[in-house]
C-alpha cells in the first residue's frame, strides 16, 4: 500500500517537530569530522553531505545491552548460601530512523530474518522503530547495493521512503507503521509529482552498473587456501568493517558483577579478531587470519543465501570506504563470481 | 506477539559434586521449578548452557540418564574462566540452566548395529549418555566396543562405570593412557593409535567419537582407513560458544553452528560443509 | 583538626608496602588523627603501580587517588620508586589534558618513620579533594565542540612526486630485494584510484603492480611485527621509518631480518580528507600536477590544492628522509628548518578552561565504538590478541559502550604508548569515526621531551624513557609536599 505524499523543503523542520512527538528521532548527523547516527537535536537539520559512516544498526541492535540482572539475596537463616533473582528487560521506546539509505534499511530485513523470531530485545525495537529512508541520488565510491538485489531507491525494510525531487520530497508511505508515523505531519497531496520522482529513481538506478553479476552467488568449494592467504595478506583484522556493517550481528555475552548484584551482557563482537573463537584449552578453529576472512565472505555469501535466498550483504561499501587496508569485498566476490 | 526469553537461564540448585579426576567434576543440579524439572525431557547428546552468574556460562553434554527427571548431571573439566567458577561451586549454590540445545545421536539409525566408542579424556562424558542409554534398551543394539584413553590413570573419568562396563561380557572395553604416565599398570598408548592398534572391522558397526579435537582429527583419519563409511562415524562437537541458540556466529563450522545444528555430526556432514574444525 | 564537609569523598591510595604503609601506621599508633576518607591499597612497590590503576579508580568514580612510595634513592627494591617518578609525573600532567583535574591526583613519598608527615599528607590532601567536591559534579553538558583542527599550521611545501624513473628504479629494488627476504612490502594500488594498498610481493613479477605517490599514506611497519619468523622488505617513508627504529629499539624486530627501502617523503595526502572533498563521490582517475590533485570522478573533474589535504602529521615532518634504510630511492630530503612545532593542537586543548577539555573528550571520545581499529593499526600495539580492554583475566572494563568505559579504552591505549608513540598517525586513520586519537598520543611525546629529551623512533640504541629511570633526574621536581 503506497500512499503518495509530498513535503515541501520549506516544511522539513516543522515535519521533524511532528515526528519528535512520535518518538526519539535518529539521523545521519556531523560529529566532529564523521557523520553519525545519533538522536537529531531539536532544530537540528541532518547531515546529509555524505555517507554516514556506521549504519543506523545500533538503534535497533544495541551495541551493548544488559539481557538481565542478577541479584544475589541472602537468607539470614542460611548466611552462606544465596538466592539468584533474574530480571529481563525488554520495553524499549518508539523511535524513528530519518534519512537512512536503502542499504541501511535492507540491513534490518537481513538481521530480521535471524532475529526476529527469536531475540526479544531486538524484537521490541524492532517492532517499535519506524524507518523513514531517503533514496539516493547519487553514487558513493565503493557502493554496489546493484549487485547484490538492491538499488538506491529499494523499498525492502522501510516504512517510508523520501525521494529529493528539488523543491521537495516525494513520500511514499510502504507500511501502516509508516502512515501513523506521519499521521498529523503537514504532507501534502504527492500524485502530481510520482513522475519527477520515478525519473530521478531511474537515473539513480541507472548510474550504479552491477560489479558482479549472480547477484553474489558463489561457491567456495574449489577455492584453495592460498586465494584466502592472498587476499587476506594486507587485513589488519581491525574489525572496523564488522561494526560499520548494517548487516553484521556476530555478538559476545559476558557477565558483569558488582558488590551484590550484576548483569549479563550482549555487546558487539568481531569475527575478524583471532580470539572471537579461542576456547579455553588454547585450541583455535580459525587461528589464521585467512580462515577469519573466508568465515567472514563465506557467512555473507554462501551461508545465509542458502538458507534464506539472499546475501548477508546489501553493497552499501562502507567497510571498503573505510577499510584501513583498502580491502574490497565486492572485488572478492567479483573474483570468485567470475571463476566456474 | 510476545516471544520467549532464550536467553534467560532457568535457576537451579547444585544437589551433588563428585570429584572425577583432578580436573573434572561431575555436578548434580536441580531446576528450582519442581514442575519444570518433573517434565524436563532431553535427548543423548543433547547439551545445556550452565550459568554461574557474574563470571558466565559454558556448554556442557547433559550426562545423566534420559529416564531420570528429578536431576541433571553435568560433568565439567576445568579449563578456563567459567569452568573454574563451577569448580569452586558448592552444594546449596544457586547456578542457571539453559537446556536442552542441539541435537542429538542417531539412536534410531544406530539400531540392530554394533557401536565402537571411541574416546579422550572428558570426551568420554557424551559418550557416556549413549552407553548408559543404550545399556537401557541392551536388545536394541549389538556388541559394544570402548576404547577409551585419557593423560594418565588419575585423569580416567566416570571409573566407577568403567569398572561396571568392563566387567559385562558384552562391552570389550580397551582402556589406554598416554604414554609414560604414573598410575597402576594399564596399556600404554595414544588413542588413534590405539584404535588402529585393535582395527575393528567397520561391518555392521557405527562409530561414535569424542575428545580433544587434534584426537578427533586423527580418530577419524584411522577410522576411515579402516574401511568406515562416512555415515557410520558420527562424533560430537564443541567449540568457545555464547548464545547457544545459533545466532552468535561464534561456533560455526561453514553454515552450521555446532550448538544448534550440531553437537552431534557423521562424518559425511562435516566433509559436506568443508571447513576445519 | 578542621571539621571537613559531611560527606565522606571516596579517595583511594596506593601505599608501598615498605615505607608509605609503614609511615601510615606509625601515624596510627602515635594515633594521630586524620580524616577517614582514605582508602588504601597495599603495594609492594611505587613502582608497581601502574598509572592506569589511577585512571581506572577516577573512571570508576574515585574523588581523588594518592600514590605514595619510598623517598627515591630509599627504594626498598633499590630502583621501583625512580620508575614510580617519572610514570607518575607524565600521569600528573596528563589527567588534567583529558578533563580531569590534576588535584585529584597526588603521589609524594613518606618513610616509615614519617608518621607526622603522613597525617599532614593525608589531612591535606583529603582537604583539597573535598575542595573540589565529588568528581561527577559540576560537568558541562553538551559543551560546544571547539576543535583544536584549525590550530594545526597549513604545511607549505610540495609533495615529492615519483618521477617514472623513481617507480622504475623502486620496482627494481623490491624485485632484487625478494632474493635476499621472503616477502617485500610495498604500495600497490586500492580498491579505487584514490587509494593505495599495502602489497605484499613474493615474486619479482609482483613488483609491476607497484606504486608510489602522495596517495601512499599506510605506514607499511605496521605489518613487521606480525611476519617476524619470516626476512622482510618494506618501503618505507621518514615516518615509517621511525616505527622501525622503535620496534628494533624494543626487540621487538631483528635488523638482521629486515631490508628496509628508504623513500624520501615529502607529504602525503589524507585519503580521507580528499574523499569527504570530492563528498566520497566515484572516483574515476587520480593525477597530481603543482601543488594540486587532479580528481577526475562521475560528476566532473575537481582540483583540491594539496594543501587542503595533506596528512595532518606532514605538516610538522622534521624526518622526511628515512633514518634507516638499506637502500634509498630518490634523493634524501631536508627538514625543513622552522618546520611548525608537531604540538599545536595540545596547545589549543591545553588553553581550553577544565571542564571544556572534558566536554571536548567525551564528545570525541563519545562516537567511538570500540571496534579497535585504532589498536589493532598500531604497529606498537603488538598485544591485539591479549589486550587487557577486552580480557576477562585480568578483568579491567566491561564490554559496555559508556563513556567510561570507551575513556578507559582510550587510556590503556594512550598511557601503554606512552613514551613510545612515534606519531604515524595510523591510529587516527584507521578510526572511522575520525577521532583525533593522535592528539592524546602528542600530549605524551610533548611532557617526553619536556623532561627527559626524547623523541620516540629516531634513536635505535635508545630506551622508552618510561622503561628507564636517572637517578637524578634533571627536569623532575622531586618533592612537592
Amino acid at each position: 500500500m503506497r500512499k503518495a505524499a509530498y513535503l515541501a523543503k520549506e516544511r522539513w523542520k516543522e515535519f521533524v517537530r511532528a515526528l519528535s512527538g512520535r518518538g526519539e528521532v535518529y539521523a545521519p548527523c556531523k560529529e566532529g569530522e564523521a557523520i553519525a547516527f545519533r538522536r537529531l537535536l531539536p532544530e537540528e537539520t541532518p547531515c546529509l553531505d555524505g555517507p554516514a559512516v556506521g549504519a543506523p544498526k545500533a538503534i535497533i541492535y544495541h551495541q551493548s545491552e544488559a539481557l538481565f540482572t542478577f541479584d544475589f539475596r541472602k537468607d539470614p537463616a542460611a548466611p552462606d548460601k544465596a538466592a539468584v533473582v533474574l530480571r529481563a528487560e525488554t520495553e524499549a521506546p518508539p523511535a524513528i530512523i530519518l534519512c537512512d539509505r536503502p542499504c541501511d534499511a535492507k540491513g534490518f530485513t537481513i538481521i530480521d530474518r535471524v532475529f526476529l523470531d527469536v531475540d526479544p530485545y531486538y524484537r521490541e525495537r524492532r517492532e517499535k522503530t519506524t524507518i523513514i529512508t531517503l533514496t539516493c541520488d547519487t553514487t558513493y565510491a565503493g557502493c554496489f547495493c546493484t549487485s547484490v538485489g538492491g538499488g538506491p531507491c529499494d523499498a525492502a525494510g522501510s516504512d517510508v521512503l523520501l525521494t529529493d525531487i528539488g523543491h521537495g520530497y516525494y513520500v511514499e508511505v510502504l507500511t501502516d507503521k509508516g502512515a501513523e508515523a506521519l499521521n498529523g505531519t503537514a504532507l501534502e497531496e504527492g500524485a502530481p509529482y510520482s513522475k519527477e520522482a520515478e525519473e530521478r529513481r531511474t537515473a539513480s538506478k541507472e548510474a550504479l552498473k552491477p560489479v558482479f553479476s549472480g547477484g553474489g552467488e558463489i561457491r567456495l568449494v574449489s577455492v584453495q587456501d592460498a586465494f584466502w592467504e592472498e587476499v587476506s595478506q594486507r587485513c589488519l583484522g581491525c574489525g572496523a568493517c564488522t561494526y560499520l556493517c548494517p548487516t553484521c550481528y556476530c555478538f559476545n555475552i559476558t557477565d558483569e558483577q558488582g558488590v551484590n548484584a550484576g548483569e549479563r551482557i550482549r555487546s558487539w563482537d568481531s569475527c575478524m579478531f583471532t580470539h572471537f573463537t579461542l576456547e579455553a584449552s588454547g585450541h583455535n578453529p580459525r587461528s589464521h587470519k585467512w580462515q577469519r576472512f573466508r568465515n567472514r565472505v563465506a557467512h555473507k555469501f554462501v551461508h545465509y543465501p542458502e538458507k534464506y535466498g539472499e546475501p548477508a550483504c546489501t553493497g552499501c561499501g562502507r567497510c571498503i570506504r573505510l577499510c584501513p587496508a583498502s580491502i574490497a569485498i565486492s572485488a572478492t566476490v567479483a573474483e570468485l563470481a567470475a571463476s566456474p | 506477539m510476545a516471544v520467549s526469553n532464550p536467553y534467560l537461564p532457568d535457576l537451579a540448585t547444585v544437589v551433588e559434586i563428585v570429584d572425577e579426576t583432578p580436573t573434572i567434576k561431575s555436578l548434580k543440579v536441580v531446576l528450582n521449578d519442581r514442575e519444570k524439572m518433573a517434565g524436563f525431557t532431553f535427548e543423548p547428546g543433547q547439551v545445556a548452557q550452565l550459568s554461574v552468574f557474574g563470571v558466565g556460562e559454558s556448554t556442557f553434554v547433559i550426562n545423566s540418564p534420559p529416564t531420570r527427571k528429578d536431576y541433571l548431571q553435568l560433568s565439567v573439566m576445568k579449563a578456563g574462566e567459567v569452568t573454574s567458577a563451577i569448580h569452586e561451586l558448592s552444594v546449596g549454590d544457586q547456578v542457571g540452566v539453559r537446556a536442552p540445545l542441539g541435537n542429538w545421536f542417531p539412536y534410531g539409525q544406530m539400531k540392530g548395529k554394533k557401536v565402537l566408542f571411541i574416546g579422550g579424556g572428558i570426551g568420554l562424558a557424551p559418550l557416556r549418555t549413549l552407553i548408559l542409554f543404550i545399556l537401557d534398551n541392551r536388545a536394541d543394539y549389538g556388541d559394544i566396543s570402548i576404547i577409551y584413553g585419557a593423560r594418565s590413570y588419575a585423569d580416567l573419568c566416570y571409573k566407577q562405570d568403567l569398572e561396571d562396563w568392563g566387567r559385562r561380557d558384552d562391552i570389550n572395553l580397551i582402556l589406554t593412557v598416554d604414554a609414560g604416565s604414573p598410575g597402576p599398570p594399564i596399556r600404554e598408548g595414544f588413542v588413534p593409535a590405539v584404535l588402529a592398534d585393535a582395527a575393528p572391522g567397520p561391518d555392521d558397526t557405527v562409530a561414535v567419537t569424542c575428545g580433544p579435537p587434534i584426537m578427533i582429527k586423527y580418530v577419524l583419519e584411522n577410522l576411515e582407513r579402516l574401511g568406515f563409511g562416512d555415515n557410520e562415524i558420527i562424533t560430537t562437537l564443541e567449540a568457545r560458544m555464547k548464545c547457544g541458540i545459533g545466532l552468535c556466529g561464534r561456533c560455526n563450522i561453514g553454515g552450521s553452528y555446532i550448538c544448534k545444528d550440531g553437537p552431534v555430526f557423521a562424518l559425511a556432514r562435516l566433509k559436506a560443509l568443508g571447513f576445519e574444525i | 583538626m578542621q571539621d571537613l564537609a559531611a560527606k565522606k569523598l571516596r579517595i583511594v591510595a596506593f601505599l608501598c608496602n615498605w615505607c608509605s604503609y609503614g609511615g601510615a601506621d606509625t601515624a596510627g599508633v602515635a594515633r594521630l588523627k586524620q580524616p577517614t576518607d582514605l582508602r588504601i591499597i597495599r603495594v609492594p612497590c611505587s613502582g608497581r603501580v601502574d598509572p592506569l590503576f589511577v585512571v581506572r579508580a577516577l573512571l570508576s568514580g574515585a574523588d581523588g587517588i594518592l600514590v605514595s612510595g619510598c623517598h627515591p634513592r630509599d627504594c626498598h627494591y633499590s630502583e621501583g620508586n625512580f620508575y614510580a617518578r617519572r610514570r607518575l609525573e607524565m600521569l600528573k600532567r596528563f589527567l588534567p589534558f583529558v578533563g580531569i583535574d590534576a588535584r585529584r591526583f597526588h603521589y609524594t613519598w613518606v618513610s616509615a618513620s614519617e608518621g607526622e608527615r603522613w597525617q599532614r599528607t593525608v589531612i591535606d590532601f583529603t582537604r583539597q579533594v573535598h575542595e573540589l567536591g565529588p568528581i561527577d559534579e559540576g560537568r558541562e553538558k553538551h559543551a560546544p565542540l571547539t576543535g583544536p583542527a584549525s590550530a594545526l599550521a597549513a604545511k607549505q611545501a610540495e609533495p615529492l612526486l615519483f618521477t617514472n624513473e623513481d617507480l622504475e628504479t623502486l620496482k627494481k629494488t623490491v624485485s632484487d630485494a625478494l632474493s635476499r627476504v621472503d616477502v617485500v612490502i610495498a604500495y600497490g594500488r586500492g580498491f579505487d584510484p584514490l587509494h593505495a594498498a599495502p602489497s605484499f610481493i613474493e615474486r619479482p613479477q609482483g613488483a609491476d603492480g607497484l606504486v608510489f605517490s602522495p596517495l601512499c599514506e599506510q605506514n607499511l611497519a605496521s605489518y613487521l611485527t606480525r611476519l617476524n619468523n619470516k626476512k622482510v622488505g618494506v618501503v618505507v617513508k621518514g615516518c615509517d621509518s621511525r616505527t622501525v627504529v622503535q620496534l628494533l629499539q624494543e626487540g621487538l624486530i631483528k635488523r638482521e631480518n629486515l631490508f628496509v627501502i628508504g623513500i624520501p617523503c615529502n607529504g602525503v595526502v589524507s585519503v580521507k580528507k580528499a574523499a569527504a572533498a570530492l563528498r566520497n563521490g566515484k572516483v574515476l582517475s587520480i593525477a597530481f600536477t603543482e601543488g594540486s590533485m587532479v580528481a577526475a570522478t562521475d560528476k566532473g573533474e575537481n582540483r583540491i590544492a594539496l594543501n587542503d589535504i595533506l596528512q595532518d602529521k606532514c605538516g610538522s615532518c622534521r624526518h622526511p628522509t628515512p633514518l634507516v634504510y638499506d637502500v634509498l630511492v630518490g634523493g634524501p630530503v631536508e627538514a625543513t628548518k622552522d618546520a611548525p612545532s608537531a604540538y599545536e593542537d595540545v596547545r589549543v586543548i591545553e588553553n581550553m578552561p577544565l571542564s571544556e577539555r572534558l566536554a571536548y573528550w567525551e564528545r570525541e571520545l563519545g562516537r567511538c565504538i570500540r571496534c579497535y581499529a585504532c589498536r589493532n593499526a598500531c604497529p606498537l600495539c603488538v598485544c591485539r590478541e591479549s589486550c587487557i580492554a577486552e580480557t576477562r583475566d585480568p578483568h579491567w572494563m566491561t564490554q559496555e559502550t559508556t563513556a567510561s568505559e570507551k575513556m578507559m579504552f582510550h587510556m590503556i591505549h594512550t598511557l601503554h604508548l606512552a613514551g613510545r608513540c612515534t606519531e604515524c598517525g595510523e591510529c587516527e586513520r584507521a578510526c572511522p569515526m575520525g577521532i583525533s586519537l593522535m592528539t592524546l598520543k602528542k600530549k605524551i611525546n610533548m611532557d617526553m621531551l619536556e623532561l627527559f629529551g626524547y623523541v620516540a623512533g629516531t634513536d635505535p640504541a635508545g630506551k622508552p624513557p618510561l622503561l628507564t629511570f636517572k637517578v637524578d633526574e634533571e627536569r623532575l621536581e622531586e618533592h612537592k609536599v
